[in-house]
């Protein structure tokens, strides 16, 4: 089976400092590695405002991270997140099906430049 | 049909329901143009709603933090679909609000 590609969205603890965050970041990039995942992009989002409190927290710095690896990755790499500290909260979304449809959406379009259907005229509320 | 004791017969008031019947009749067209609302997604060519865009679903969220339904903003379906799971991704990793506080 092809390597699927998924993003890990997390939070880090806002206390922790810029070096703290670095050290975290490349905990989990260890996580990943050790189930034979790749990590092929890092991004952080620096220190942001929640849109609501997780654990007491009203702030976070996020982090992402995009990773390749077997769907088995993603379990065992959650399972550790779990239980590494300074960790708020966590997504992983899986996003290589998604984008490859975008993909051959816009690779249709962009043959006969119209989209394929016309949309029906809406009738007024 | 309640303003019709009114005398509110020439009054030209484009009923919604056109329940006064008569006036429907008579031009066969709605009296007023309202703009049909296009998808938003499909105009821009947008094929994947990322959840991590806040500031795309923003404009598709109000304050309170629902989601709202497709006659609010005239997404298509597809879009809708793929508009809601982006809101509910959002949420989780708080991006959006699950409701105001």
């Amino acid at each position: 089976m092809s390597d699927r590609v998924y993003e890990i969205l997390f939070i880090a603890d806002p206390n922790l400092g810029e070096p703290e965050v670095d050290t975290l970041t490349s905990t989990v990039q260890g996580y990943v590695e050790k189930e034979g995942g790749k990590v092929d992009k890092v991004e952080k989002w620096g220190k942001k405002r929640l849109a609501y409190s997780i654990k007491k927290h009203r702030d976070g710095s996020y982090v992402l991270m995009v990773v390749a690896g077997k769907p088995t990755l993603v379990h065992e790499v959650e399972r550790r997140m779990r239980v590494t500290d300074g960790l708020v909260k966590f997504i992983t979304v899986r996003v290589d099906d998604d984008l490859r449809k975008a993909q051959n959406r816009k690779a249709r379009r962009g043959d006969d430049k119209r989209p394929a259907r016309v949309e029906p005229v809406e009738e007024a509320l | 049909m309640s303003d019709d004791f009114k005398g509110g017969r020439g009054s030209g008031r484009p009923g919604p329901g056109g329940k006064g019947g008569d006036k429907g009749k008579e031009g066969g067209k709605r009296f007023f143009f309202r703009r049909r609302k296009v998808c938003k997604f499909c105009q821009d060519k947008i094929d994947y709603i990322d959840y991590k865009d806040v500031k795309t679903l923003q404009s598709f969220v109000p304050e309170r933090g629902k989601v709202l339904p497709r006659r609010m903003f005239g997404t298509c379906a597809e879009h809708q679909r793929k508009l809601t799971l982006a809101i509910k991704r959002a949420r989780n990793i708080a991006l959006l609000p699950f409701a105001a506080e």
